[in-house]
């Protein structure tokens, strides 16, 4: 039988696995308002952008793919922009509008810049929105509409041997239903760019992998770093790790082992099915926002120590193979694979059962971090201001 | 109840990884459905890895099924791999 979750079908054939009204600040200036908005409308999920002009170049046309792809990401039934200017909030709307979803705008300058008179049109515009996503109901959908974001945060020894070897066995599941996979944080791959480059679909492909590797261990080499010089370092070695290799190879593991169909660029959305890998930085917050950004709809985190992030949007389950981190954390590790580290579970039945607790969240269950309200993003940033 | 306490993480890799902190003797190392024995010389801490064949010097040496480093020493089956005999291909001080 074809693997299945219940979700929400979107006017462009997308499925959310959440109906949130996303209430879109897409200017630093407007954010108090979105946040007050936000705030008065409970079934809203906020987002705010602390920058917005002054920008340029690749970074910012980051900042836009970051905007357009939270605002489509299908966990939104629909989204509230809140800007200044009518312009960028049209050029906005334009792209949600695409997508077939409803889309509303509020500016400051049509509110003379009275900022309580923009978050009360907010208000009211938010709460017409909620009240029309509370119609839409969930219905059975295939797993090939997944897009499932992977990231690991505060890895221990564990990590690279057990949890994310298991993650890999789910992306693989996903990719083989049809579904897609991305993982990122290009500087992990350093030491496994060349294993991961031989997975790629084309050589061209492996090529682009080698040389994102190569662009950022040069930023590093710019600024004085040597990435390689003391890494791993003296914790890791402890732990077990003798090279950077090693420990890139065990971090790659999580994305499993089908073919790499391309190298996304940080935010821009997910080409179509299969394993993907985005450029982009390693901390977590910013990472798990470009997945988003590009699509999808869950998370699969890993952790070693533990690591309480978790996205606003996408639902994020937290997977650790320490049996400590498993019983200290209860209500942070969403799945508990401590029993492949005690030698007693078999690995594939593991993976049976975190794919099929992914499917349970997708149809509703809820993360630790949605029941704590842990919800974050963040928009990462290349290179300085106007 | 334990039934494996080392992991052999691909077909064709020259470690295994332990489980757990592990005694000298013989134990249980885990690849795909099968289990094989390995006789470990002395005790391994959890994370750290053991040689599954004897390599020698100048060797490569494979763990996820692709290369971690070089052997910088004859190393014995069931004996420590690590920072005092391997070294990156990758890093190079």
């Amino acid at each position: 039988m074809a693997a299945e979750f219940a979700g929400y079908l979107r006017p462009d054939g997308s499925a959310g696995v959440r109906n949130t009204v996303l209430v879109l600040s897409i200017l630093g200036l407007t954010g108090a308002s979105a946040r007050r908005i936000a705030r008065q409308v409970p079934g809203t999920t906020l987002i705010s952008m602390p920058y917005g002009r002054g920008q340029f170049g690749e970074d910012r046309a980051m900042t836009r793919r970051m905007l357009a792809g939270f605002a489509c990401n299908p966990n939104a039934a629909a989204v509230l922009l809140v800007g200044a200017d009518r312009l960028r909030l049209d050029a906005v709307a334009e792209q949600v509008a695409a997508t077939g979803k409803p889309v509303e705008t509020v500016a400051l300058d049509d509110c003379h810049e009275d900022n309580l008179a923009l978050s009360e049109q907010g208000v009211r515009a938010a709460a017409r929105l909620v009240r029309d996503a509370s119609r839409l109901r969930r219905q059975p959908l295939p797993a090939s509409l997944l897009r499932l974001g992977i990231e690991c945060g505060h890895t221990d020894a564990t990590s690279g041997i057990a949890a994310n070897p298991l993650v890999g066995r789910v992306a693989d599941r996903l990719v083989d239903a049809g579904g897609a996979v991305v993982f990122g944080e290009t500087m992990e791959w350093l030491g496994a760019e060349h294993a991961l480059a031989g997975r790629a679909a084309t050589p061209e492909i492996g090529a682009q992998i080698v040389a994102a590797v190569l662009t950022r261990e040069g930023w590093a080499a710019a600024s004085g770093e040597d990435l390689t010089g003391n890494n791993p370092g003296q914790e890791n070695i402890r732990g077990g790790l003798s090279s950077i290799e090693e420990k890139s190879l065990g971090a790659v593991a999580k994305g499993g082992s089908r073919p790499v169909q391309g190298v996304v660029p940080h935010a821009a959305p997910l080409p179509g099915p299969g394993l993907w890998v985005m450029e982009g930085p390693a901390f977590s917050p910013p990472s798990v926002s470009g997945f988003v950004a590009a699509g999808a709809q869950l998370v699969l985190f890993t952790t070693g120590a533990g690591n309480s992030y978790a996205d606003a949007l996408a639902p994020t389950i937290k997977v650790t193979a320490n049996p400590n981190t498993a019983r200290r954390l209860g209500l942070q590790i969403d799945f508990d694979a401590s029993a492949l580290l005690e030698g007693t579970r078999e690995p594939e039945e593991a993976a049976d059962a975190l794919f099929a607790q992914l499917l349970d969240h997708a149809s509703g269950t809820r993360s630790w971090g949605e029941v704590l309200d842990e919800g974050e993003y963040a928009f990462a940033r290349l290179g300085a201001d106007f | 109840m334990r039934r494996w306490s080392l992991l052999i993480l691909a077909e064709g890799d020259d470690v295994a990884t332990a489980l757990a902190d592990l005694a000298a003797g013989e134990a249980p190392a885990r690849l795909g459905d099968r289990i094989e024995t390995l006789t470990l010389p002395a005790p391994v801490p959890l994370g750290h890895k053991v040689a599954r064949r004897a390599i020698a010097r100048g060797e490569v040496i494979r763990k996820y099924g692709a290369p971690i480093g070089e052997a910088t020493d004859d190393i014995a089956p069931g004996a420590h791999v690590h920072v005092h005999n391997l070294r990156s291909l990758r890093a190079r001080k």
